[in-house]
């Protein structure tokens, strides 16, 4: 398939979720009081701390569990939750930086041609759906991945799965199906 | 003796004296039953056995699935079906409703799956009704809906043919209140050649790619419209805006409408731009008119429109090298342009190879016609591992001083002092 295919597709990554344990309670209170950057929402019971490189979002409970999200790639995400980390530990807190982990990657792609969705949900029944009236793109689901890949007319995808190999092992499996389905140029 | 304390006296001289099977603690001083055990013992935590599967001779049917059997059917004599939809309705909400998806959940939703059941089977025959239509009817917005007919149609692991547009015009045309008994001549207009004229402009707007991604009724309103318009362009036609002519017809407006009125006449503009023996320029303002021979040679001035557009891109690019394009983009769609400028390829075919292949086609949808400059971020550095050392002056920036902790504390009690003087 790649070798008839002289571009490379350019998949970018747009957002990696990671979650860490500091293993110890956290009191929200200081942190908001002595953080820099940081908003206290008490309604839901937890702190959102930005961090400016990487440019990273985290939400902090007081259980110690921290999600991060912003980030554009896996290595990032690491750097940032262990900045944010370091961070806690400099405010006072007994912080072991702990069970990280990448819980989700969104990736967008461009295919260099447009998509005929009808014709790409009838071929691959039941995997694909495609409702016009909710939604303007056909999703497709590869179980064995864990990722959902959302096809627009246009060419566009986003993929989304647990980690980065994933996705774009996703983005490869689906080309050929695409291909399949090219829409034919305007005559 | 069992160490129990009558109630009555107080005794502690309680025996254990049966009667018969059931065992009794009785109060020797004053003969009050203190304790009784029951007659026959039930297992704790209920038996392992239901009535309904040992006693229970016939099993009644469940009052919420008569309920929802005959929501079904109110919803199919509403929109009017024939019995076969209106029986394949009422299997499917016969089956979906004893999976175990939809055991234990909200009435609500029981009422949905009525609707979502009814859908489905009209797919199925090819009956047009819009899931925005059942949606109105049940009351329920369509995200709900949306949810409920995805399980369903795993569930019933049914395949429904997806709605096309072209289905549902004729359905649509006939809520509008355009024939002459309902408004005057000069507004009237035969449904039927409305319908057939709605038709061929919505045809022509899924080839340049308005329909797409869109949603159907507002599209449907401003097809209406222009169809309506161009049936007989008389000045006061085309004075009347979309909202009074929803108004005339007596059709709820839409903001999206407006927004597909404008992009129908442009369509229409670059078409009529290329009808030879028009001989001055074809604007938004003047192009209702023409509509009628646009429709009658639809695709033979597609071709040419395309044609015409496809040399004047030749043109350019031939006369002017383009030396600030590589300033502007950025190096992977300066890899893409690259490499799609192959010889290889024909014009029509390069233009749509580049991530925004937008500026290279007559037709394009607006997201790629029009796209937002996404900030990308330069941090595709690949020497972050994640691991690296963090120094602590970059983290002494995130932390506030004791003086800014305590102007904060100080602002902080200012606000709120504010707050409780108003």
């Amino acid at each position: 398939m790649d070798s008839n295919n002289d571009e490379a597709l350019d998949i970018i990554i747009t957002n990696v979720v990671a979650t860490f344990r500091t293993r110890c309670h956290l009191n929200l209170r200081t942190i908001a009081l002595e953080g820099n950057n940081v908003i206290h929402k008490p309604e839901s019971g937890k702190v959102l701390m930005k961090l400016r490189k990487p440019k990273i979002t985290a939400s902090i409970w007081s259980s110690g569990k921290i999600i991060c999200t912003g980030a554009t790639s896996e290595m990032d995400a690491k750097l940032g939750a262990r900045r944010l980390a370091r961070c806690l530990q400099k405010l006072g807190f007994k912080v072991r930086f702990s069970a990280f982990k990448v819980v989700n990657v969104l990736a967008v792609c461009s295919m260099p041609f447009s998509v005929q969705l009808i014709d790409f949900t009838k071929k691959n029944r039941p995997i694909a759906s495609y409702e016009p009236e909710l939604h303007p793109a056909a999703i497709y689901r590869i179980k064995h991945l864990k990722a959902t890949i959302q096809v627009f007319s246009t060419g566009s995808i986003t993929v989304t799965g647990p980690n980065v190999q994933n996705v774009a092992t996703a983005v490869e499996e689906i080309y050929p199906l695409l291909f399949e389905c090219k829409k034919p140029l305007c005559k | 003796m069992s160490g129990l304390k009558c109630p009555q006296c107080g005794s502690v001289d309680v025996v254990e004296d049966d009667l018969y099977g059931q065992s009794q603690s009785v109060c020797v001083d004053c003969g009050s039953v203190v304790r009784e055990g029951s007659l026959a013992p039930d297992p704790v935590g209920g038996t392992d056995v239901s009535y309904s599967f040992s006693t229970q001779k016939s099993k009644r049917p469940c009052p919420n699935l008569i309920k929802g059997l005959q929501r079904a059917r109110s919803l199919c004599r509403v929109l009017r079906v024939n019995s076969d939809i209106e029986t394949l309705t009422l299997s499917y909400f016969e089956r979906a409703y004893v999976h175990e998806r939809f055991l234990c959940v909200s009435l609500e939703k029981k009422e949905v799956l009525a609707g979502c059941c009814l859908l489905a089977s009209c797919r199925t025959h090819g009956w047009p009704v819009t899931m925005a239509t059942v949606a109105f009817l049940l009351e329920t917005d369509a995200a709900a809906m949306g949810s409920v007919y995805q399980d369903a149609l795993r569930i019933l692991n049914v395949q429904v043919p997806a709605a096309n547009i072209c289905d549902i015009i004729e359905a649509h045309c006939q809520q509008y209140r355009l024939s002459p008994e309902h408004v005057p001549s000069e507004l009237a207009v035969d449904l039927r050649a409305l319908t057939r004229r709605t038709v061929a402009l919505v045809e022509l707007a899924a080839e340049s790619w308005i329909v797409t991604g869109r949603r159907p009724a507002p599209l449907l309103t401003a097809a209406m419209y222009l169809s309506w318009q161009s049936l007989h362009p008389s000045p006061l036609r085309l004075k009347t805006g979309l909202g009074k002519f929803c108004q005339i017809g007596g059709v709820p407006k839409s903001k999206y409408a407006l927004m597909r009125v404008t992009e129908l006449r442009e369509m229409l503009c670059k078409l009529g731009n290329a009808i030879p023996w028009e001989k001055q320029e074809v604007t938004p303002d003047n192009v209702m008119p023409q509509v009628e021979d646009i429709l009658d040679h639809r695709f033979a001035l597609m071709r040419k429109a395309l044609r015409s557009f496809e040399e004047s891109l030749q043109t350019e690019a031939e006369k002017a090298p383009d030396p600030e394009g590589d300033q502007r983009d950025s190096p992977l769609e300066r890899e893409v342009r690259d490499t799609a400028e192959d010889p290889g390829l024909s014009p029509s075919e390069r233009s749509e190879a580049g991530a925004d292949w937008g500026k290279g086609v007559l037709f394009a949808p607006p997201c790629v016609g029009r796209p937002r400059k996404r900030k990308r971020t330069p941090s595709s550095r690949t020497d972050v591992t994640g691991d690296e050392d963090i120094s602590d002056s970059e983290i002494d920036s995130y932390i506030r001083t004791p003086r800014e902790v305590r102007d904060f504390v100080a602002a902080q009690k200012l606000i709120s002092t504010e707050k409780d003087n108003v």
